[in-house]
């Protein structure tokens, strides 16, 4: 491991402050008792926490988002999960074309998606679906599942697989038995980060939810534009603790530094 | 008729042959070894008996059923992978029973015959580890449970010992002898390591570039070695070029006794003797003078390079409690005529 000099460790030290600082404010302020967000608060206090209960608008979006994240982060996996298996042990005729198409979401701004997919539901009939929302949410969760499913392919020893074949398994029976446990942390860890993806996302939901799907960032954003008080802060404060939480279970299971940097 | 054969079969990537026309016939309970240099085909070889990699040419036949075009769960063999290849999710019994769960053991026969090979390979009380618990010696012989858990009719095994240190190694070549002995299992193992192939082989088969140049009986590849790479890549030779003279090897004006060899005279020959053929002896005595150059101790044995007219010579002194010649000091080079091995070189002969 490398050292790192004082002013290195004083850059990285600012780096992380100035990322986390946001949050950090966010959830202190989500504990008011006061009217507005005021920082420092006073005393401590749930009032508000109360107060997204109570409105049950906010609480059917919380269940549209954990539905629509679930549901979409599964999707991609299934479908991360094959194409990565053809994109990592096959040379064929449009396999960078299919790893391009694959990752474009990453590309192209949510903004111009959400645009894009208006005018297609508005076009086929199937604005305000469910189903169509999802699909929109599978298409940009996708590539961070691809890519983590590839890198955990790329450290995978094939001579396990062989000697699966070997002692008589079939071709699935190795990927149920050897690879896909073997690629289980890039798995979980492509749904995790898929899941998140689509439970933060705002700017594409905007354009393709209806009022009967509206989604948890797309309700703070509309009650956000007409009044800001301490409830925006402790709904965000929700939203960080379940980011969190989630993180925190992948870490302990499989290691993030094992998932994202791929290290042993 | 052998067992396992191997009829002309040849592999070609993209253009080039990695391995050439390989023919081999290997018996019931035979223990072979493909010994070569890396990149030979050796390990190309194993894999198409063991249907990992598809011939491009040739047959292989197995107890008369012809396998070459046979799926690699089909054909029910051993394998033990270089690097063990152990499936890392699963405890060392789970892996041993997995073979045994694929062809629908009964489980209280599956338990039963696990607990058995975890036996013979001396693990039976690590049975609930995981692989990444285990030293390198230990999951080689997990790996070896494996392969053999299924009673496989032959055990392939891709350089088996190469991940372990010297002396795991050399433990490891007595073990597997005897877990292949116990079993009677028909084995083939791949290796560059010349003293591993010698020490546990029935017959070793040497292959060069994609052909197989010998295949002999240990003892007999070591002292009738059928080309100079096999001279030299199995055990050390002294490799002297000459001229046929007399019934002996001029070489740079002084006559070597050798072997009786059916050479016109004059021709170009290649003299070769082993190091430990040689024999030191005081100054004055024996067919050629020379002059130690440099000695090294090695246990067992001395090693000294001798200049001498004809050129250096590598001797091999065994260890008898007395220290030969210093560095510097003169002395004189005796053998058995029989011992120098006289060959016409290529070209030059007919």
């Amino acid at each position: 491991m490398q050292k790192n000099g004082p002013v290195a460790l004083l850059f990285h030290a600012l780096v992380v402050a100035f990322v986390l600082a946001p949050l950090v404010v966010i959830c202190l302020v989500a504990f008011t008792p006061e009217n507005t967000l005021t920082m420092p608060t006073t005393a401590f206090s749930l009032r508000w926490f109360r107060a997204v209960f109570e409105h049950p608008d906010f609480v059917t979006a919380f269940g549209n988002s954990l539905w629509l994240a679930t549901i979409a982060a599964s999707i991609s996996v299934a479908i991360a999960v094959p194409a990565g298996l053809a994109i990592d042990r096959y040379r064929f005729p449009g396999r960078d074309a299919l790893n391009g198409l694959f990752l474009s979401p990453l590309i192209i701004p949510h903004l111009v998606l959400g645009v894009a997919f208006l005018r297609l539901f508005a076009l086929i009939g199937a604005t305000g679906s469910f189903a169509w929302l999802v699909l929109s949410h599978v298409i940009i969760v996708t590539p961070y599942v691809l890519r983590l499913v590839l890198a955990a392919l790329s450290g995978l020893d094939r001579s396990a697989e062989q000697a699966a074949m070997t002692l008589g398994a079939s071709r699935f029976t190795v990927f149920r038995r050897v690879t896909a446990p073997m690629i289980l942390p890039g798995i979980s860890g492509g749904w995790l980060i898929a899941f998140i993806n689509s439970f933060d996302e705002l700017t594409m939901s905007i354009f393709v939810t209806s009022p009967a799907t509206v989604t948890l960032p797309v309700r703070m954003y509309m009650y956000a534009t007409e009044s800001i008080d301490p409830m925006m802060a402790a709904v965000s404060a929700l939203m960080i603790a379940l980011t969190a939480l989630a993180m925190l279970a992948l870490d302990r299971v499989f290691g993030l530094d094992k998932i994202l940097v791929g290290e042993k | 008729m052998g067992f396992l054969t191997l009829e002309g079969v040849s592999k070609v990537y993209g253009g080039l042959a990695a391995v050439r026309d390989v023919d081999l016939a290997v018996a019931r309970g035979e223990f072979v070894s493909l010994l070569g240099p890396s990149g030979c085909g050796k390990t190309t070889t194993l894999q198409m008996i063991a249907g990992l990699v598809e011939p491009t040419g040739g047959r292989i036949g197995l107890d008369g059923r012809d396998i070459t075009r046979e799926k690699p769960n089909r054909r029910g063999l051993g394998v033990v992978f270089q690097s063990y290849a152990l499936f890392p999710h699963m405890t060392v019994a789970e892996n041993v029973a997995f073979g045994l769960e694929m062809r629908k053991v009964p489980r209280a026969e599956r338990d039963r015959r696990v607990a058995e090979m975890l036996a013979l390979v001396h693990l039976a009380n690590l049975a609930e580890r995981y692989p990444r618990q285990l030293s390198g010696g230990q999951r080689q012989r997990v790996a070896i449970a494996r392969a053999l858990v299924i009673a496989p009719p032959v055990l392939l095994l891709d350089e088996p010992l190469s991940n372990l240190d010297a002396k795991l190694r050399e433990e490891m070549q007595f073990e597997l002898r005897r877990i292949q002995r116990s079993v009677g299992t028909t084995t083939i193992m791949v290796t560059h390591d010349q003293a591993e192939a010698l020490s546990i082989s029935d017959r070793v088969v040497v292959m060069e570039a994609g052909r197989m140049t010998q295949i002999d009986a240990p003892y007999r590849l070591y002292e009738q070695p059928a080309t100079a790479f096999i001279s030299t890549f199995v055990g050390k030779m002294n490799r002297l070029a000459g001229v046929w003279r007399d019934g002996g090897v001029a070489v740079a004006g002084t006559v070597l006794a050798s072997a009786p060899a059916d050479v016109a005279a004059g021709a170009a020959v290649t003299a070769s003797i082993r190091p430990e053929k040689l024999h030191l002896r005081p100054m004055g005595e024996g067919r050629l003078a020379g002059r130690v150059a440099s000695r090294f101790f090695l246990g067992g044995h001395w090693l000294l390079t001798v200049g001498t007219e004809a050129g250096d010579i590598l001797v091999s002194v065994p260890n008898t409690g007395e220290e030969p010649a210093r560095e510097g000091e003169p002395v004189g080079l005796d053998w058995a005529p029989a011992s120098l091995r006289v060959e016409a070189d290529a070209g030059a002969a007919a």
